[in-house]
């Protein structure tokens, strides 16, 4: 008796979400088995890849980084810069500066910054707040606003401002909100049934359901991740069908293995491509588990995701 | 699906004869259900029986060793489910296709990654040996190179001749990659011959599977399964089918690990190694084959293994040392915080963002966070104390200024006691605190303050202090007991009832108020809560103590004495990690309502409790788990049969064993509630009694809804035959189920004002 494998496609689907308009626009999420299962039933829409661009891009010294963006200085420059990336299939705006315990930066500026970017990227945005929740309370609903009409994602409404944030940016501007948890499945869904209680058309919920670099307590994600899916796909779950999206880059750049100096870790070797193992890594490992975007740094980390996404879907 | 323990029962002999080597029969086949115990053991077991279960009870998934590593046997497709077992192990690839320039240089960069993260050696478990062409001579010279490094190898030779010249230049640690649909017959020969493990590969799934059944039949389980296509696309598809037909679908032809051969499949590009390697982490491969691993790789890939194989149920601890961050040295002051690995990274990624050079010790507390290792008495000075000894801390630092959590700046005194030598300072509540009061530097004037007080006091002669008797104590420390009408008398009970036995829990030393009366003798809020519990219908007070490492035994027989003498002897557990001072307690507890009860013995470093309530003739509650949460009722059974052996061969009675299967959070562990529900059922088929922390289950929920969940729980498990629970008897809800349920249960007889009895 030879062997028939048993296909497993479930009734549960995810949302497909679209992200940006025209003929750039994206489309995440829409299949009904779990990541890279072809053998199952096929992949609606490939994972997507986002760049990531910030207001303290300055800060930012890999040499693969500087180079590409090599002549930009402001944030306007680096997303027009990062629209040429072919790799990338949507450009994320990182207002870390606008955090009250660091730079501060006002609203005012972050809303010129996100007006000028708007003006030339060609790529789906995806704006990052400072992750201070009052802050960012006030400054996403602003970026919405100025952002009017690109159909944007707007990272993130948290369980302590999602009134604020899903009003202004889901409701008011019509734009698409990111549901932010940290690695809690039972709070993922309360989120996301609370943003549908403000009249936020599930269509417009994205998920981010919690990060971390591989090491750093990565098990957490893995298996929020497996269990989100599997609820989504097995239980049909409608409050948890709502694609995710992972930041990638935040958590990866940050860790000792891409930070600590080839004098300091002198066994470790090239600083630079620690750091870019570290995010494809974490990445690939997001994508593995259930991510239907991932949002990255470094052109070369990119180049191998995209790889990795085309050769499996 | 492995067999349960009570399904082997059924067909065991029941005649707890003992050969085995167990006390019962029940107790042997729980073990072997557990794969702790071979069936044959048994002289009694029909051969029939045997070969039935030996089958059965065979896993989804076979583990085949090679060296000293294990591969496969897993039992679950996700790690939430259970835990996955046997971490996949990586490999380097060595090819014939190399020129030896190439050859030496990827052996020797092989070895260069080896490192520990997390108690946890990193580095190529596996060298791997390609073979293209047809002169087995120069196959051989090759895996003969390759072994010399003393490492495992898989061979992946699908060439007989060249196969059988390489098994000649090496050990025993080896997997022969070599069968196929073409020459499995020989290879198979050759792996039988030398007792080595045999790889499968083959063009489609379909002829895999084909080629496994004929090794089968022809008698060779020892295999793993080259699960490699084309693409990594058909790698994926084959890897992940071939565990869920295993795991999933129970047919154990696939039940083998697996090997995927990234060198093949990437052609050189090491960052697309990266990506698949942490895919086929994840999902599901057993060695992982790349052409090379490089520090760069490792890093991230390690990091994510460790992850992935953590046992979701059990903490990830970090080692017990001195950690000297930013550079610190001898002269650098030391922050002390717990083991558990998310502590650790949270606090150390903290510190080193201060730039501030500082000796991070790390002492023993089991994996706990600070908070509940304090609660559950791991951490405490005697353990701080005994870090310091065992790392001889006090000759390898200079500095004298030690920073606590301030989460437990209670314990300030007592570390102070017990390291006079240093300086004692209380740091922040939370890890994000960190870097500020680092920079700012803080902790300086404290610990000169410190510093200060301790020579003034150098003066002074310290007296010694004798251990005084339980009596002594009694006489001289305990505060006579003041009888205080608090309007609600004990209403007594009767040990052989059948009612459900509550345990009120709010006499807690987790309560600041309750601390605080505990540290003052206070009896006040102490008797308001007692009195509240006892009008609200408890059945037994829980008396929380705390750690009390210094004067248990005095706090101990005070609040006994206070309970008891105040409300017509109601009956108490008594909860502590202070032995010494649950014995005190006993001494002076009045036996008129029921026995003490003991809180609580487990099966792991807590189980001395179970004899000291047999010395001293007590209940004794019993967590089945050891360290961490029992992964499922198997081990939650075993458990209980160990600790209920010790209890009997003490001379207590079984029903004086109140087994606790460990109340979950719904929050979290939703899958495992009907686990736990079924461990009461199995308590209770045995005719044992339970108890537990019912009103866990619903931590973290919203205020208004825990009562709603503890009712529908509590009905649940009395359907089941639990007999007790801790739990807060204020919570009206809760206590008019339990009623209600004990009417139901025929416990009670039904009157219309059966809730105000």
């Amino acid at each position: 008796m030879s062997f028939t494998p048993k296909t497993q496609p479930f009734s549960g689907k995810i949302n497909a979400v679209t992200l940006g308009t025209g003929d750039s626009a994206i489309v995440i999420g829409g299949q009904n088995v779990l990541p890279f299962y072809t053998f199952d039933a096929p992949i609606e829409n490939a994972p997507k890849i986002g760049i990531e661009i910030s207001d303290a891009a300055d800060s930012w010294d890999v040499a693969g980084i500087v180079d590409f963006y090599a002549g930009c200085t402001t944030m306007a420059e680096r997303a027009a810069k990062a629209c040429t990336l072919a790799d990338a299939d949507f450009v994320c705006l990182n207002f870390e500066s606008a955090d009250p315990n660091g730079a501060n930066r006002s609203t005012a500026d972050c809303v010129a910054d996100a007006k000028a970017v708007a003006a030339v990227a060609t790529k789906p945005i995806v704006v990052m707040g400072c992750k201070h929740v009052e802050k960012d309370a006030e400054l996403l609903g602003a970026l919405a606003e100025a952002l009017a009409g690109k159909n944007a994602l707007f990272m993130s409404a948290k369980n302590e401002n999602y009134k604020t944030v899903g009003a202004s940016v889901a409701l008011a501007s019509s734009q698409k909100v990111g549901a932010e948890t940290a690695d809690d499945i039972n709070l993922a869904k309360q989120l996301n049934i609370m943003l549908k209680g403000l009249n936020v058309p599930a269509e417009s919920i994205v998920m981010n359901i919690g990060t971390a670099a591989v090491g750093y307590g990565y098990e957490y994600v893995a298996s929020t991740l497996d269990r989100v899916r599997d609820a989504a796909l097995k239980q049909s779950d409608a409050d948890l069908q709502m694609p995710i999206i992972a930041p990638v880059s935040t958590d990866t750049w940050g860790v000792k293995e891409s930070t600590a100096s080839e004098a300091d870790e002198p066994a470790w070797g090239c600083r630079e491509e620690r750091g870019i193992a570290m995010e494809i890594s974490t990445a690939a490992a997001n994508l593995t588990g259930g991510a239907d975007a991932v949002i990255m740094r470094h052109p070369a980390a990119i180049a191998t995701i995209k790889q990795f996404i085309t050769e499996l879907v | 699906m492995a067999l349960k323990g009570l399904d082997i029962f059924k067909l065991s002999p029941k005649t707890n004869c003992k050969e085995c080597g167990s006390p019962t029969c029940m107790a042997f086949c729980m073990k072997v259900a557990q794969g702790a115990v071979s069936i044959d053991k048994c002289p009694h077991f029909s051969e029939d029986a045997k070969a039935m279960l030996n089958e059965q009870t065979a896993p989804p998934m076979k583990t085949i060793s090679v060296g000293e590593h294990k591969l496969g046997g897993e039992t679950v497709l996700f790690r939430h489910e259970k835990t996955l077992v046997n971490k996949n192990l990586y490999a380097a690839s060595v090819c014939t296709c190399m020129d030896e320039a190439t050859v030496d240089a990827k052996l020797s960069a092989a070895t260069v990654v080896d490192y520990e993260r997390i108690g946890e050696r990193m580095y190529v478990e596996m060298i791997h040996v390609a073979n293209t062409q047809a002169d087995p001579a120069v196959y051989a010279a090759l895996v003969k190179k390759a072994a010399a490094l003393g490492r495992p190898l898989v061979l992946e030779c699908w060439d007989v001749e060249c196969a059988k010249a390489a098994l000649e230049v090496c050990g025993k640690d080896v997997i022969l990659d070599g069968a196929t649909a073409a020459n499995w017959e020989a290879m198979n020969a050759l792996a039988t011959a030398k007792g080595i493990v045999l790889g499968v590969w083959a063009e489609n799934i379909s002829d895999l599977y084909d080629t496994v059944k004929k090794l089968e039949a022809a008698g060779n389980k020892n295999l793993v399964l080259d699960v490699t296509g084309k693409t990594a696309k058909e790698t994926l598809a084959n890897a992940v089918l071939v565990r869920r037909t295993a795991i999933k679908d129970g047919d154990r032809s696939f039940g083998y690990p697996s090997i995927v051969n990234l060198a093949k499949l990437c052609k050189g590009d090491a960052r697309l190694e990266t990506a698949y390697a942490s895919m086929f982490t994840e999902k599901y491969a057993s060695i992982i084959v790349m052409s090379g691993m490089s520090y760069a790789q490792a890093l991230p890939l390690y990091g994510l293994r460790q992850n992935i194989y953590t046992d979701p149920q059990k903490p990830m601890k970090v080692e017990a040392k001195i950690y000297p961050l930013n550079g610190a040295d001898e002269n650098s002051p030391c922050v002390l915080t717990v083991d558990f690995a998310l502590t650790y990274f949270l606090v150390s990624g903290e510190l080193e963002r201060s730039n501030v050079p500082v000796n991070l010790i790390i002492t023993d507390a089991s994996g706990m966070s600070v908070l509940t290792a304090w609660a559950a008495g791991k951490l405490s000075s005697s353990t701080i104390k005994k870090t310091f000894e065992e790392l001889d801390i006090e000759n390898k630092i200079k500095n004298r200024t030690l920073i606590i959590p301030g989460k437990v700046a209670v314990m300030k005194g007592e570390i102070q006691e017990k390291l006079p030598n240093w300086n004692v300072v209380v740091g922040t509540m939370e890890a994000v605190q960190i870097p500020k009061y680092m920079k700012d530097k803080e902790y300086e004037a404290a610990a000169a303050a410190v510093a200060a007080e301790r020579a003034a006091k150098a003066g002074t002669v310290v007296e010694e202090v004798k251990e005084l008797s339980f009596d002594e104590l009694l006489a001289t420390r305990v505060p006579a007991i003041e009888v205080v009408d608090m309007g609600v008398s004990y209403k007594g009970h009767n040990p052989d009832a059948q009612t459900f036995v509550t345990i009120g829990e709010r006499i807690h030393c987790i309560a600041p108020s309750i601390r605080k009366a505990m540290d003052e003798r206070d009896p006040k809020p102490i008797l308001e809560r007692a009195a509240q519990q006892i009008a609200a219908g408890a059945t037994y007070l829980d008396v929380n103590i705390g750690p009390a490492e210094k004067d248990g035994p005095e706090r101990m027989m005070w609040a006994v004495k206070l309970l008891q003498e105040n409300f017509n002897n109601v009956p108490l557990a008594l909860d502590t990690a202070n032995m010494k001072a649950i014995e005190a307690g006993i001494k002076v507890y009045n036996r008129a309502n029921g026995k003490p009860i003991v809180n609580s013995a487990d099966a792991g470093s807590r189980i001395g409790y179970i004899d000291l309530a047999a010395a001293n003739d007590a209940i004794c509650i019993a967590l089945c788990s050891a360290d961490g949460i029992a992964k499922d009722n198997e081990e939650r059974m075993m458990h209980c049969d160990n600790m209920l052996e010790r209890g009997l061969s003490l001379g207590m009675e079984a029903t004086d064993l109140w087994f606790d299967p460990l109340f979950l959070v719904v929050k979290g562990m939703q899958d495992k509630q009907m686990e736990v529900l079924e461990a009461i059922r199995m308590f209770s088929e045995k005719g044992l009694k339970s108890t537990g922390g019912l009103s866990n289950n619903s931590n973290g929920a919203p205020k208004d809804v825990r009562p709603i969940m503890d009712s529908a729980l509590v009905a649940m498990c009395m359907m089941q035959g639990l007999t007790s629970a801790i739990v807060n008897p204020n919570d009206r809800r809760l206590m008019e189920t339990i009623k209600s349920c004990d009417i139901f249960k025929n416990h009670v007889l039904y009157s219309d004002s059966y809730l105000d009895l």
